[in-house]
């Protein structure tokens, strides 16, 4: 072989080489960039919407899901007729004809007509054979049971740019986590520029949103809602609520209240509704505050259940104000046991007195009245507590029962809670599991929050809620054959700097059974008509749903 | 000058066999992409039925539908409830 020819061998070798190199960097290390240039062509990214996720109660049922709807579309310059189209569209929509006219009189390629359409009425409309009228399938939020639980689940609404976003409850709460993340994928066009809507390239970096397992126990709920539902109309009360926890493990089994909306159509209710009262709202809690505050003195050593009141004889006067027991009558003497179960003001003026300012606030702060419990619901709020400088002998002796203090019913029911579970509080919270697009599973670890009381004075204090509910003013309306723990509460409104006379906040709370409790419950009845008191109209409502949850989680009766 | 016109020869024989190939592949591939399509289409269809009957069996199980449905057929709530507090002896000994 001469020279020559090996010269032009390698160098045709080495060219082939080049080229090969050349090649591998046009199709291997930008291939991508490529790829959608060359898409770009012929198309335009768009942005595509992944699934939301379910919200499911704790029987798996889906309380808030995705359901097909359609979107009606139009191509203004593909309709021959634009009168008969319009009116064939407005009859099988129901809309204005003249609303369709004007889109369909629009100078473009693509206008939206109506959405949120059913298969059956997209039959309906295709049958019509309408040139330049086509459908885009789309996925509407859907909740199977209604408007059960509505706040507790809020609603899927839009947002600035018209994405759909979660507000209130578990929808605002975890939007995030149940929207997921968009993805990306070619939208085709034809020569004229026109969107070919079916044509749609494969689509990337797509996540659907996570479904999230509550702790929400479905038949409680339901039995919860329909049995306040009855109690608002039989007590004539502005609204009510009752929330329903798991005091060892701080799940919330039922929150429920009324006036509430239906997430689908929330746009005609009034705004007002939305939020959640049970841990939106705050009020005076009135003698549901008692245990708190006795539980506290208690477990300081300041009382004990045989101590004797020194000055419950007659009304207490503290800074110009006088304060009288709820039925202006006086037990001398009386001791600790018979202060809760009386619901005794002037005991309790005692008890806070003894407790002073100090004790009280480290106390409510180990209770968590003053801050946010932490719930994983959008909206919780919590007035916080004075400061210490700004507590006269007045506010101390009024804490004392309830009155002069504001919080949240959640921050209360979690209060409580500590005192059925031995002292020690949870984390309340509603979702228990988070279960990904991918198949994994995240589940929620209770969380505890501190021990505001021993084991000791939780047992005495229960022994005390006991025999409030068999001996005090609720006793005619106390499960019998059950050991539950309950306190009343008939708390005055404030209004203009001083106490609405006529009008109450009733309420109930306590936990069953007694000795090992499956879960504690809070009954609030706003402005009732038939009595002001909470005796004759939360605790009956308490009880009634108590029985019912007995029977349910199958838990028999021990006395 | 035998060896360059073997490779030549080896050359267009390859461009040949890849032509051949590459018609062979088309051709099956051009039918198989109608097919895809149409199973896509299918995929579609059977998740959109899937999804519409899913969202009968939710409104079926709803406590809400199924509670009215027993009203309607007239079950009613349980108003009294009874609990045995003891049990009692079988026999009693003498």
């Amino acid at each position: 072989m001469s020279w020559r020819f090996r010269f032009i061998f390698v160098s045709i070798l080495f060219l082939f080489f080049i080229v090969v190199l050349r090649l591998f960097y046009w199709q291997v290390i930008r291939a991508q960039e490529l790829s959608i240039m060359g898409q770009l062509q012929y198309g335009k990214i768009i942005m595509t919407t992944p699934k939301r996720g379910e919200i499911k109660t704790s029987d798996n049922f889906p309380v808030a899901t995705n359901k097909v709807t359609y979107r009606v579309f139009a191509n203004p310059k593909e309709i021959r007729d634009i009168k008969e189209t319009s009116l064939k569209l407005s009859q099988a929509l129901d809309i204005k004809e003249a609303s369709v006219s004007a889109n369909l009189n629009l100078n473009l390629f693509w206008v939206s007509i109506a959405e949120n359409i059913n298969p059956e009425k997209r039959e309906e409309i295709e049958k019509l054979k309408l040139p330049g009228v086509g459908f885009e399938q789309q996925f509407t939020r859907f909740y199977p049971e209604g408007s059960m639980a509505a706040q507790l689940i809020g609603f899927v609404g839009r947002d600035d740019l018209a994405k759909s976003k979660g507000y209130f409850g578990v929808e605002g709460y975890y939007d995030m986590l149940l929207k997921g993340r968009e993805g990306k994928a070619i939208q085709v066009h034809d020569a004229f520029g026109r969107p070919i809507l079916a044509k749609l390239s494969s689509i990337s970096n797509q996540i659907d949103g996570s479904d999230l397992m509550l702790t929400i126990d479905r038949s409680a709920q339901f039995l919860v809602e329909r049995i306040l539902k009855d109690g608002i109309e039989k007590y004539g009360a502005e609204s009510g609520m009752v929330g329903v926890i798991n005091p060892k493990t701080g799940e919330i089994l039922a929150m429920a209240s009324f006036p509430n909306f239906d997430p689908m159509n929330y746009e005609i209710y009034s705004e007002a509704l939305y939020k959640n009262p049970f841990i939106s709202d705050t009020y005076e809690p009135g003698s549901t505050f008692k245990p708190l505050v006795m539980s506290a003195a208690l477990n300081s050593k300041l009382v004990t259940p045989k101590t004797k009141c020194p000055i419950c004889a007659g009304p207490v006067s503290i800074g110009g104000y006088d304060i009288h027991t709820w039925n202006d009558k006086y037990n001398k003497d009386i001791n600790m046991v018979d202060v809760i179960m009386h619901s005794d003001n002037t005991g309790m003026v005692y008890v806070a007195q003894k407790l002073k300012v100090d004790g009280m606030i480290e106390y409510l702060k180990k209770y968590g009245i003053g801050d946010l419990t932490g719930i994983d619901l959008q909206g919780e709020v919590s007035p916080g507590l004075k400061p210490k400088n700004l507590w006269y002998p007045v506010d101390l002796a009024t804490t004392g029962f309830g009155q002069g203090i504001s919080i949240t019913p959640i921050e209360l029911l979690s209060a409580i809670s500590a005192i059925a579970n031995k002292g020690k509080r949870m984390q309340p919270h509603v979702v228990s599991a988070i279960q990904n697009s991918d198949g994994s599973n995240i589940k929620i670890v209770p969380k505890s929050l501190g021990s505001p009381i021993s084991e000791e004075t939780a047992k005495v204090m229960t022994e005390i809620m006991v025999n409030a509910v068999d001996k005090g003013e609720a006793s005619w309306a106390r499960l019998k054959g059950y050991r539950i723990a309950g306190k009343t509460g008939t708390a005055s409104i404030p209004i203009a700097g001083h106490y609405d006379p006529t009008q109450t906040i009733a309420s109930f709370v306590g936990f069953a059974p007694a000795n090992d409790p499956k879960f504690a419950m809070i009954v609030i009845f706003h402005k009732p008509q038939s009595s002001i008191y909470g005796a004759e109209t939360a605790a009956p409502v308490f009880f009634k749903i108590a029985k019912d949850l007995l029977i349910y989680y199958q838990i028999p009766p021990n006395e | 000058m035998k060896k360059p016109i073997t490779l030549i020869i080896l050359l267009l024989l390859i461009v040949l066999v890849l032509s051949v190939v590459r018609t062979v592949v088309s051709n099956g591939m051009s039918t198989s992409g109608s097919m895809l399509s149409r199973v896509s289409e299918e995929l579609d269809y059977y998740k959109t039925e899937n999804a519409s009957l899913k969202e009968m069996v939710y409104l079926k199980a709803s406590l809400t539908n199924i509670s009215s449905e027993a009203a309607k057929l007239g079950f009613v709530d349980q108003k009294t409830s009874f609990a045995i507090s003891s049990s009692l002896p079988i026999a009693v000994k003498q």
